[in-house]
């Protein structure tokens, strides 16, 4: 398997996504309303030495991917981590309409002329629906079209979709959406869990392997399940030749402080750690603290 | 295998399907079947996950297979017929929010189930939030004092343009509307940390995108002891990216504002048990969260429903959410729909 980047730069700052307080979130969302004020913060991580991007694909995502290939010679070094799908999209579209109207209307809206013709030889609504696996690959090419141009390297399935699936236990789907990725976006498959343990526990069981997977992990064990204590033993287990591990939420939204934070996170079996910061100081400070003694690798990684 | 609780789950649309991931995962369950009249949900379980019988009708599926409990997941005004089957045949039963839309076939079925000694749990999820539970906790132990004065509010962006005017959500008959599928979470909040008012006055319902039903509410509520407060919920409200409640009660002692990640307290004096100080106290979800086993859509959807299973297996656990509870919430709608026709001009 492909080693990822120990350090990938991430979204959650830039959309209003705060878990801890929904105050701090909006006021974010405000400062980041201008775009331009997004892309200053990606050129200071990049300028900190950040050359791995994990982003969701929401509407924003779009004009950012864009201003990312138009500038290919500035930026066309640096690989690309995309989460999909964008939940909210999907959620308040399944609360008004019903699961399935609201999949077909996210696949023919978001599709233009031959994008339909595609669903439609792929076999329509009709067997679409009969065959979950197709109707998976339409929605991922969906929401992939706004990275094409991009060096991918991994794509990572939302946690509210990798753990809903986890819930049902059907090996299938996870086995044809890592196939798939692997297969068509030539990409390592990822999965967001906050049930690591489970995951690794399913994933081994089923016998897929070579797989990324990004969970919650921090010392207060926030948003990881069952608790802190299993993440620590499932991953000092771990080999990273079948699972790479990567970190997210590792200040829990800000209840821990960062030193604190990563003098924990380095103790750990883990391959990366994707964080969010935007001002200068943060994100300098971040890079610094994760992982020391591998940091000189940072740049050497593509 | 025989001990595990032998399950049904009765429609499955966006809540059942989360209720299915969620209960899978208790080690002491055992999911049998579920009921679900789309024939696309038929072919994905036939297809993915064959050891699932998917039932067309719920009377078929109760005749074929013993159950222990069932999720009731189904629009609220055919819930009744479902739910007094169960009965007959001793089922437990956790159903979905706001529980039915007839008041008279709630309240029986309350009756019922509590006579009859069966578990019996209404969805109303906020209760099992974290933060909702620490502000349960701070009332009970009069952290605030005695309450004089509250608000609850909750908002979300779920109807977003001009309806067409299908679907069952679109219909209140069917329990559609703002005030049935959001609200009524409002309201419980209310009857949970307050009680059930006396009164209802001042209700206004106003649609902004639906044709049939409305899109926000208020209301004022009254209570004998003095109290009185007010609530306010629109669902069409573009600056709330997920549903958020938010609740502010004003007492005795000081106040509290919460919401389901965060808690703001304003003591008028210092409160040593909970290491609360004089002036505002924050509480962050990170303070003060329990992890569930398994996550799905936050800690209050696991915590819901395995409280509900863990109720049927220990009967001494004191129930958190009852069919009386949310038969009194819907009393409160009853009433606020009838102050809103008696008054509008």
């Amino acid at each position: 398997m492909i080693e990822i980047d120990k350090i990938v730069f991430g979204d959650n700052q830039f959309f209003g996504i705060n878990h801890m307080s929904q105050e701090k979130a909006q006021q974010l969302a405000e400062k980041f309303h201008q775009i331009e004020n997004i892309f200053k913060v990606y050129d200071i991580a990049i300028k900190a030495g950040i050359n791995a991007i994990m982003l969701n694909s929401n509407e924003k995502a779009k004009v950012i991917c864009e201003h990312f290939k138009t500038n290919e010679k500035k930026y066309g070094y640096l690989n690309w981590y995309p989460s999909i799908p964008y939940p909210h999209k999907y959620s308040n579209l399944v609360a008004e309409k019903g699961i399935f109207p609201a999949i077909n209307e996210v696949l023919f809206k978001n599709n233009n002329a031959k994008g339909v013709a595609d669903f439609l030889v792929k076999g329509g609504t009709a067997l679409l629906t009969k065959d979950a696996i197709k109707m998976m690959q339409m929605l991922i090419d969906t929401e992939m079209k706004m990275f094409k141009g991009l060096n991918i390297k991994v794509v990572f399935l939302q946690n509210i979709v990798t753990d809903l699936l986890l819930g049902f236990n059907i090996k299938l789907v996870f086995e044809e959406y890592c196939n798939y990725i692997r297969k068509k976006y030539k990409a390592l498959p990822g999965l967001i869990t906050q049930n690591l343990p489970w995951l690794l526990n399913k994933l081994s069981e089923w016998d897929i392997h070579e797989v990324v997977v990004c969970s919650s992990f921090n010392k207060i064990g926030y948003l990881m399940s069952p608790d802190v204590q299993s993440y620590i033993e499932v991953t000092s287990k771990n080999n990273s030749g079948d699972y790479q591990i990567m970190a997210m939420s590792t200040l829990a939204s800000g209840a821990i402080v960062p030193k604190e934070a990563y003098a924990f996170i380095n103790e750990q079996n883990i391959q990366s750690v994707v964080f969010g910061a935007s001002s200068e100081k943060h994100i300098k400070e971040t890079i610094n603290l994760i992982n020391p003694r591998e940091k000189l690798n940072l740049s050497s990684l593509n | 295998m025989e001990n595990k609780i032998k399950i049904g789950i009765i429609g499955a649309g966006r809540m059942g399907i989360t209720h299915y991931s969620i209960i899978n995962s208790h080690p002491k369950v055992e999911i049998i079947g579920i009921v679900e009249p789309s024939p696309l949900i038929k072919s994905f379980f036939s297809k993915y996950i064959p050891g699932i019988s998917v039932y067309k009708e719920f009377e078929e599926f109760f005749q074929k297979t013993p159950l222990d409990a069932i999720l009731v997941c189904t629009p609220p005004h055919i819930n009744y017929q479902i739910i007094k089957k169960a009965y007959k045949l001793g089922t437990h039963v956790f159903v979905e929010k706001p529980f039915s839309t007839n008041t008279n076939n709630a309240r029986e079925l309350d009756h019922l189930f509590t006579s009859g000694c069966l578990i019996n749990q209404v969805g109303y999820v906020n209760r099992f939030n974290d933060v909702f539970c620490k502000v349960k906790e701070f009332i009970e132990n009069d952290v605030i004092g005695d309450i004089i004065r509250f608000k609850s509010e909750m908002f979300s962006f779920t109807i977003t343009k001009q309806e067409e005017g299908s679907g069952w959500r679109m219909s209140r008959e069917n329990g559609g509307g703002a005030v049935y599928e959001m609200a009524s979470h409002a309201i419980d909040l209310v009857c949970y940390f307050i009680g059930k008012p006396q009164k209802v006055i001042g209700s206004t319902l106003t649609q902004i995108y639906s044709k049939n039903v409305e899109d926000a509410v208020s209301s004022t509520f009254l209570y004998e002891n003095g109290i009185s407060g007010t609530i306010y919920v629109n669902w069409s409200d573009e600056s709330y990216r997920k549903p958020t409640n938010k609740v502010e009660i004003f007492g005795s002692k000081g106040k509290l504002l919460a919401d389901q990640h965060s808690l703001k307290i304003f003591l008028k004096g210092k409160n040593k048990k909970y290491n609360l100080n004089d002036g505002w106290n924050t509480l962050y979800i990170t303070d003060i969260f329990k992890s569930v086993p398994f996550y799905v859509r936050g800690n209050e959807f696991t915590r819901q429903l395995y409280h509900f299973v863990d109720s049927i297996i220990d009967k001494s656990i004191p129930s958190v959410c009852s069919f009386k509870d949310g038969l009194e919430t819907l009393e409160v709608i009853d009433q606020i729909f009838n102050d809103y026709e008696v008054n509008q001009i």
